[in-house]
């Protein structure tokens, strides 16, 4: 069987290799065979990647315990779920499903390219075929799964940390991300490659930056939810250099679906799409690399492993040869148009970008500072989330009036005063928030103020921008009003599912300033009997309680809550001791309030016989930041929705120029 | 946009990151790397516990006191980062700063 792995990679790696060679030669000599073959290659690649890796799956459900990785991966008493999940539960077995997902998503953008734009492809097969042959090179090379060893009697088991349904879904979903992103990047350079300069590229990878970017939006919320439930610390986010590597990304790509629209409506910023592209490309694999070399120390720092370097010189390799291509490309790259106006819907997608990227340089700084001051003073230097926040603020809080700002500004040129005009109503509502908000005591914070007064304003125009558009359909005809409001939306999916996306991002700000401005955190020690307040909740703390569990001895503290008088139930923080890795870990007990989304945490920090030292947490609209994901999910799945007459009209569009292109 | 960043990391400051056996009676703030060595003292929510650098070889040990909430992670031989000051020959950790890093976070076999 392992022979079976190692040798369904060696022909992936040749594969992938000979795409490159056979790709270049065939783009270079106008060999159409040629580049047909090539193109096979990456879906063949694809086939044997699945071989690779369904003899890895096979080895962790059979428990093959011969295979070093599933040995130090699982123990014979994980449940199935994560033995399952620990087939990217460690270093080689992620290397391996990178490669399974960027070979299927090369497959599958190659085989419909064939159709769409042919004339696109010829360079951007040895590309795609260059980063396929890297990681395969690793996983023949340096990082096999397919190790073997006389099977011990059992394995080292899963981190326990580990053992939660989110791990299920959110690694691979950031992969996906990652893994995406690959394929604007293949595309926009095989198109500067054939000296395409137009906006083919986009349009063809636009549906692959979407749910690349939606995957990597998604699988964050998601990690962060794990983190928040299963970590037991309190909190969702905390600018660790990990966090902060799937955010860098998304932030290039976020900046990147904006900006293509500008060069789709009026063919400007050319250069500074191919430059966002190449950047979120990179970005996902610095992000790979701060992961997995251990260079940065960080909560999930791993091994210092061999992969490092490998990993460091690819992204040389990347950023050096993209580079110089757009150099060379550069002539072709000019604008057509010039921006006509400091206020238009141009120049608020632009400051919109320069906020993004901005945010984007910031945290990398952070994240490179300690390597940096090492570099120049010998010890490195830290910054910590008082840096991120500060400029999270310096920054998020203008894309939040930006937001509301975009999508109802003209494009070209507008006059201040129907912007005047525009905004009243969004800056009336917000102001009355404002004040709503300070008479309720919202004031105790005035980040916190700040912050919601402007999500007011981003709502109101959202808001508005709907009423508008179901209005204009009901006069034209519309028999219902919802039925107005659906054909709006249908009509023109990614317009309105961008706009329901910027609902999401004014749920994610109301649930972060809520949970982070306005929470309240108290540490006690209590021994039986003893009751506490916080926040309106009085708790009463009972005893311990021990139970056995499948894989883990389970210690409970016993913490009866009410509020007012009103018993709201009983809730139990405590510890798991896991009888296979001999590891504790802590099991927070959380109580949401389904009103107002405010929960109630609490953390058994330490049981010492029956005393207990308790952290409890108060956190207002914490749950806003959960329902944003969803509202996220919904606006991208209506973004993406396949749009017949869309597809029609840009068919039309780049039919002429595809068959120029052949002729 | 670099120099902002620069202007905020000078007066803001970042907090440098040191293994023990370069504290050498420095007490302004910084965050300690070690490696946790044997015993540690537990009365109450404080531990007492010495660290040594997590590499070479010097004999540097240490002394910590932290009180704070600890991570599940937390034993002899870990390699742990903590924030604080060095007062009077022992570091004082600041509450909540404990963060123990796992030498390799998937497989718990070589810890």
């Amino acid at each position: 069987m392992p022979e079976l792995g190692r040798a369904a990679l060696i022909v992936c790696l040749g594969l992938a290799v000979y795409a490159v060679v056979a790709g270049a030669i065939a783009a270079w000599q106008r060999r159409q065979r040629l580049a047909e073959s090539a193109q096979n290659a990456i879906v063949a690649s694809f086939a044997a990647a699945l071989v690779g890796s369904a003899v890895l799956f096979t080895a962790l459900v059979q428990n093959d315990f011969n295979f070093v990785y599933v040995a130090d991966h699982t123990s014979r008493e994980l449940p199935l779920g994560y033995t399952i999940s620990a087939f990217w539960g460690g270093q080689e077995g992620s290397l391996l499903l990178w490669l399974l997902i960027l070979t299927g998503f090369s497959a599958v953008a190659v085989l419909l390219a064939r159709r769409s734009a042919p004339s696109l492809l010829s360079w951007t097969v040895p590309i795609l075929g260059g980063v396929i042959t890297f990681f395969a090179f690793m996983l023949v090379a340096v990082s096999s799964p397919f190790a073997t060893q006389a099977a011990p009697a059992d394995g080292a088991g899963l981190n326990p940390s580990l053992q939660n349904p989110y791990m299920l879904a959110h690694p691979p979903m950031l992969y996906l991300g990652f893994v995406g992103l690959t394929i604007p990047f293949a595309f926009a350079m095989g198109a500067l490659a054939a000296r395409r300069t137009d906006e083919l590229w986009i349009v063809v990878t636009r549906r692959w930056t979407l749910v690349a970017w939606t995957f990597l939006g998604f699988g964050q919320l998601l990690g962060a939810h794990w983190a928040y439930v299963e970590v037991g610390w309190g909190g969702y986010f905390a600018w660790d250099p990990v966090e902060n590597a799937a955010l860098m990304p998304w932030l290039a790509a976020t900046a990147f679906l904006h900006s293509v629209m500008i060069q789709e409506k009026r063919g400007m910023l050319k250069i500074w799409n191919v430059v966002l592209v190449i950047g979120a490309f990179v970005l996902a694999l610095f992000g790979t690399f701060l992961t997995r070399s251990g260079i940065i120390s960080s909560i999930h720092s791993f091994t210092e492993s061999s992969i490092g370097p490998w990993f460091l010189g690819f992204i040389g390799i990347v950023l050096a040869g993209s580079i110089l291509l757009v150099l060379a490309r550069l002539p072709l790259l000019r604008s057509k148009t010039r921006l006509e106006s400091p206020v238009s819907r141009e120049a608020s997608f632009l400051y919109n970008n320069l906020l993004l990227v901005a945010f984007c340089l910031t945290i990398l700084w952070g994240v490179l500072y300690p390597i940096l001051t090492e570099a120049l003073r010998g010890e490195p230097v830290t910054v910590g989330p008082p840096y991120y926040n500060f400029f999270l603020k310096a920054f998020g809080l203008p894309l939040l009036v930006l937001m509301g700002i975009g999508p109802l500004i003209a494009w070209r040129r507008a006059s201040l005063r129907g912007l005047g005009r525009t905004f009243a109503w969004p800056a009336a509502f917000a102001l009355a928030c404002g004040v709503i908000l300070v008479a309720l005591g919202a004031g105790s914070s005035i980040p916190g103020l700040v912050g919601y007064t402007f999500c007011a304003f981003a709502l109101a125009s959202i808001v508005l921008e709907f009423v508008r558009g179901t209005r204009a359909r009901h006069a034209l005809g519309s028999s219902s009003w919802p039925g107005a409001f659906s054909s709006l939306v249908a009509r023109n999916r990614r317009r309105y599912g961008g706009y329901i996306v910027h609902v999401s991002i004014v749920l994610l700000a109301i649930g972060i300033v809520g949970s982070s401005a306005y929470d309240t955190i108290s540490d006690v020690q209590l021994r039986p009997g003893q009751s506490m307040s916080v926040a309106g909740y009085d708790l009463r703390y009972r005893g311990v309680e021990e139970s056995r569990g499948a894989n883990a001895q389970e210690i409970r503290a016993v913490v009866d809550v009410s509020r007012g008088g009103e018993q709201l139930g009983t809730l139990r923080p405590g510890k798991n001791r896991y009888f296979a890795e001999q590891q504790v870990s802590n099991e927070a007990a959380i109580r949401s309030d389904p009103l107002n989304g405010e929960d109630l945490f609490l953390i058994a920090d330490q049981i010492d016989g029956d005393t207990v030292f308790l952290r409890v947490l108060v956190k207002p609209l914490v749950n806003v930041i959960w329902i944003a994901g969803f509202v996220f999910l919904g606006g991208a799945a209506i973004a993406l929705w396949p749009d017949a007459r869309e597809q029609r009209r840009l068919a039309v569009r780049y039919g002429r120029s595809e068959a120029l292109a052949r002729a | 946009m670099l120099a902002v960043f620069l202007l905020y990391t000078s007066i803001a400051g970042g907090t440098p990151q040191l293994r023990p056996s370069q504290l050498n009676g420095r007490t302004g703030e910084i965050t300690i790397v070690g490696q946790v060595v044997a015993p540690v003292q537990r009365s109450g929510r404080t531990i007492r516990f010495r660290l040594k650098d997590v590499e070479g070889s010097s004999s540097v040990r240490l002394p910590v006191t932290y009180t704070g909430s600890v991570p599940d992670m937390f034993k002899v031989g870990r390699d742990i980062s903590l924030k604080g000051r060095l007062r009077g020959g022992t570091f004082l950790g600041a509450p909540g700063t404990l963060v123990t890093k796992c030498p390799s976070k998937y497989s718990s076999k070589k810890t």
